[in-house]
């Protein structure tokens, strides 16, 4: 059971091959990190792991949904989907749980059951206590908690993040991976996108990424003990 | 040593338990090793051992030349070429000169980055305090470092072949 699995998949931006022939799979409870210089087809493999754009060739399926035959990829999105980028798009003017909420109320989901929702996945992030407080109150680690959360909260169960680390210290940023390593354990999975190997190595798996195709990848084994 | 003898007198097999402790492990020490060690600081007034317990024991203390010592290790960074020579540095430079780069570039980039999985791993699971995480940070910035300069190799020598 994958949560999302790219099979074959080519894409082609007029002449140029973005991805070549990739086949990647993310299991539930897996951290997969891929990694490449700019220009790899990076953005290109996130963008189709997350029904923001379709194949040339090949096939996508997220959730069980294969792209080919899905007309309305925003509710495959909506329903299945988080993203984490390293511009944190927290809106300003609306409190972490209301940050929160937004997605599920979007949904159409009422407003009592989205605030216990994000209170729930707040506090999950270990934040509960800063749940009234608006973006600008909160640390770079904070946001990008509150982001996460967003990102994760209703039935989402793949995460896509892109360099969610990259405006953040050391410190901070291994405080982001190690959240996003629990999440993992908790049933989500992961899609990493990372260019800084300290970040990567915080996976199950680090794939390769040159010109577009996989060139290698590095595999821990399960842990079985845990 | 001197630092843990600076904490308070110790025996020999004390120290070995209390260095492995708070390096995690990393450089593992030899009792035989320990001891040496206490008798060439002795012999140079660095420590002065007490008498033998019963069962033949020695407690060791810091001196003050112990001590004077050990803030000067403290306040002396360390220098570069204080190192050993890089046996990678050299594979690549010659991997370089006969044309076989790439695979040698692929190969370690696979290699460092399950040696860094492996102590990111360890620092998830390491539950013995502060200095042991610091310690794998350290080995894990060493890793990153090594993977970031095979991957400029990589983008020079791409260039340099276009």
């Amino acid at each position: 059971m994958t949560v999302v699995s790219l099979q074959n998949v080519t894409r082609t931006h007029g002449e140029v091959r973005a991805l070549n022939g990739v086949s990647l799979d993310v299991a539930p409870g897996e951290l997969v990190a891929v990694m490449g210089p700019s220009g790899s087809g990076k953005s290109t493999l996130l963008n189709l792991a997350g029904g923001l754009d379709r194949p040339t060739s090949g096939t996508v399926v997220i959730d069980g949904h294969d792209l080919a035959g899905t007309a309305d990829l925003a509710a495959l999105r909506r329903g299945s989907v988080g993203y984490v980028f390293q511009d944190l798009n927290l809106i300003p003017s609306l409190t972490a749980a209301e940050n929160v909420m937004l997605p599920r109320e979007l949904d159409g989901v009422r407003t009592g059951r989205a605030r216990r929702e994000a209170l729930t996945i707040l506090a999950e992030v270990e934040l509960d206590h800063y749940a009234d407080r608006f973006p600008e109150e909160l640390s770079g680690g904070q946001r990008q908690r509150v982001a996460i959360a967003r990102a994760l909260v209703g039935e989402r169960r793949l995460l896509l993040a892109d360099e969610p680390t990259g405006a953040l210290d050391t410190a901070t940023g291994d405080e982001i991976m190690r959240l996003l390593r629990a999440r993992c354990d908790a049933g989500a999975a992961v899609l990493l996108v990372t260019h800084e190997p300290r970040y990567a190595a915080w996976a199950d798996r680090v794939v390769f990424l040159r010109d577009g195709e996989i060139v290698d990848s590095s595999a821990m084994p399960m842990e079985s003990a845990r | 040593m001197l630092a843990l003898l600076s904490r308070g007198p110790r025996y020999g097999y004390q120290l070995r338990a209390e260095f492995e402790a708070s390096t995690g492990a990393t450089w593992p020490l030899n009792i035989g090793q320990v001891y040496t060690t206490l008798t060439r600081m002795e012999r140079d007034g660095l420590v002065e051992p007490g008498s033998a317990d019963d069962q033949g024991r020695v407690v060791y203390t810091i001196t003050e030349a112990g001590r004077t010592e050990l803030e000067r290790w403290f306040s002396t960074p360390v220098g570069q070429s204080d190192r050993p020579r890089d046996e990678l540095v050299i594979k690549v430079a010659m991997a370089t000169a006969t044309g076989e780069a790439a695979q040698v570039l692929a190969a370690q980039r696979v290699a460092t980055m399950r040696a860094m999985q492996q102590l990111t791993r360890a620092k998830r699971d390491s539950t013995d305090g502060l200095a042991q995480r610091l310690v794998l940070d350290s080995m894990i910035f060493k890793a990153e470092a090594e993977q970031r300069w095979l991957d400029h190799c990589e983008a020079i020598l791409k260039e340099k072949n276009a």
